[in-house]
């Protein structure tokens, strides 16, 4: 392939829409997977993207929007987990798991029984980033620029509930409605994700540009802006190597952000202790100038 | 005598539809230094909980006669997780209150409140540093700021010993010391040899709360608050804790 021949796919709609979305999603999943991660939550983000295929089955069942469906599923999922944790009363990652695989079932049940044509379920599992529209990268655009007005304003609640609920409620912070507003927001934020990598890849994309940032920093305001530049150069590359060798897209992207941080870490690793304490010093003393 | 901070009246909790603490009367004054005992799972964590709002009722009532309280706490540490990506900084700056739900900004006289904090406790130098890279002396520390950094009425530190040597308890009691001129303290703690010669009065908690107007107290007395705390086995001196009131 010649290199101008290899660059002319820059010029392709489809492409340039893939980019976009890849570059959105990053941003998205930075924000909300930041959150995840540092509450160890991220389990709660396999149940509500599991769930959610149940949603995707009944509105074909019902000849509705799949991703509508899969959105009401996702939220209802969200906040069911939520409300369990809160009242204690039942073990939160077994009731993960029965939501888990029943959205699972419920999905596969009701494709299969749905007459006529069956509707390509790969497109859900692996998500379908080249066939991206512009109300679809819209929706990201939206959902993105509302998450980075929340993370702006509602920064230090959102913060402090994240770490400490408890003192955070002694502090008069209303903990309970930004639990359930983030639980919203995840499910949200995952759905529209699965347009794009699809319901098997979507968690990797909320959690392996979040560990590869906080190789760098542990300090969650960090944390995102480098989750999300990470998250966006990975799955460009991702999708620059999918058209090179051919492979599928979502796959490709997930695959890139496994090796950037296998390289990240790696060198950390190997450049050693020494070069990673001098430069967080550096930092550090840059930050109190 | 003052009026109360704070005052427990007949009050239970507990967890669903086990009751932990049954029948609790108690009154904090603004100059109490109040040591709680008792033992693992007696309920010292609950009471503490209950005092901040964050058990619910189930019967009894709880007030303030003059007023909003403002408490400062200092969770056990096992509340806390040490790898979550927060700074010492921003640790400090939670304990602050959000004065406007929808404006939830620190303000610069906040934000210079922290700094301060920092620099009296000699974690300036920390203050970006993300809690995981702290000794399990600096992250109690920033927690302590971070429950004073409001100036609280009362402050309420539950078993800041743990995880942390000897030489850090000893700075952390100065402290207190200091501090008990300030604000009312409560100092929950397994550790009774060590915290009687500081507290003013002591509180066993067993299931219910007996309150022990000084804080000189013997095992005899513990028997009859039943409440079981080793004594023996706490406390680098002993018999200085044993010591029966011999004036009376
Ligand atoms: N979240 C919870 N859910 C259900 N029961 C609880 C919960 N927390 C505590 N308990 C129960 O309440 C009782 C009192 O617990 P609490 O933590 O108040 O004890 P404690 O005196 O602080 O003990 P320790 O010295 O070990 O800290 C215990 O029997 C415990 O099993
Ligand atoms: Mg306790």
């Amino acid at each position: 392939m010649m290199m101008s021949e290899f660059f002319s796919i820059f010029e392709y709609q489809f492409f340039q829409n893939a980019i976009a979305a890849a570059v959105l999603t990053s941003v998205i999943a930075s924000m909300v997977g930041t959150y995840m991660v540092s509450r160890k939550i991220v389990f709660i983000g396999g149940g509500i993207t599991h769930a959610s295929f149940g949603g995707i089955g009944l509105a074909y069942y019902m000849g509705l929007n799949p991703f509508a469906g899969a959105a009401v599923f996702a939220v209802m999922t969200a906040l069911g987990i939520e409300w369990i944790s809160d009242k204690g009363k039942v073990r939160e990652d077994s009731a993960i798991a029965v939501l888990w695989s029943l959205g699972m079932a419920l999905g596969i049940i009701f494709v299969f029984i749905t007459p006529g044509y069956t509707p390509n379920l790969m497109t859900f599992l692996f998500g379908s980033i080249l066939s991206v529209g512009i109300p679809d990268l819209l929706l990201l655009l939206f959902f993105a620029i509302f998450l980075v007005i929340l993370f702006l304003v509602f920064f230090r609640p959102i913060l402090y509930t994240a770490f400490d609920p408890e003192f955070a409620k002694t502090k008069g912070i209303a903990v309970s409605l930004y639990r359930y507003m983030m639980s919203v927001v995840m499910a949200l934020a995952i759905v529209l994700s699965i347009r794009t990598v699809g319901i098997i890849l979507v968690l990797s994309i909320f959690t392996i540009p979040q560990i590869t940032a906080m190789i760098f920093t542990r300090d969650f305001r960090k944390v995102i802006p480098w989750a999300a530049a990470l998250g966006a150069f990975g799955s460009v590359a991702g999708l620059v190597a999918a058209y090179a060798l051919d492979i599928p897209a979502s796959a490709a992207v997930i695959f890139f952000l496994t090796i950037q941080f296998l390289i990240i870490k790696a060198f950390f690793m190997l450049t050693g202790r020494l070069l990673n304490l001098r430069l967080k010093n550096m930092f550090y003393r840059y930050k109190k100038d | 005598m003052s009026n109360p901070l704070l005052v427990l009246e007949n009050v239970s909790t507990g967890y669903f539809s086990q009751t932990v603490l049954e029948e609790i009367n108690l009154k904090v004054y603004p100059d109490d230094f109040i040591g709680i005992i008792g033992p693992n799972g007696g309920g010292k964590t609950t009471l503490v909980k209950l005092i901040l709002g964050l058990q619910p009722l189930f019967s009894g009532r709880i007030y303030f006669p003059v007023g909003k309280l403002r408490t400062g706490y200092l969770p056990q540490a096992t509340q806390v997780d040490r790898s979550f990506p927060i700074t010492v900084k921003e640790v400090v700056s939670s304990g602050l209150k959000i004065r406007n739900p929808l404006f939830p900004h620190l303000t610069s006289t906040q934000k210079t409140r922290v700094d301060q904090m920092l620099e009296d406790a000699g974690l300036a130098g920390l203050a970006s540093r993300p809690i995981g890279e702290l000794s399990g002396g600096q992250l109690q520390k920033t927690l302590l700021c971070r429950a004073l950094v409001e100036k609280p009425h009362l402050l309420i530190l539950d078993e800041p010993n743990s995880h942390v040597d000897k030489k850090f308890e000893r700075e952390l009691y100065g402290w207190l010391g200091e501090l008990s001129r300030e604000m009312a303290i409560l100092l929950v703690s397994h550790d009774i040899g060590t915290i009687t010669p500081m507290v003013k009065t002591i509180a066993c908690v067993n299931h219910s709360l007996h309150y022990h107007p000084s804080n000189q107290i013997s095992e005899e007395m513990l028997k009859v608050y039943n409440c079981p705390v080793d004594i023996i086995a706490h406390g680098p001196v002993p018999h200085r804790v044993l010591r029966v009131h011999d004036d009376e």
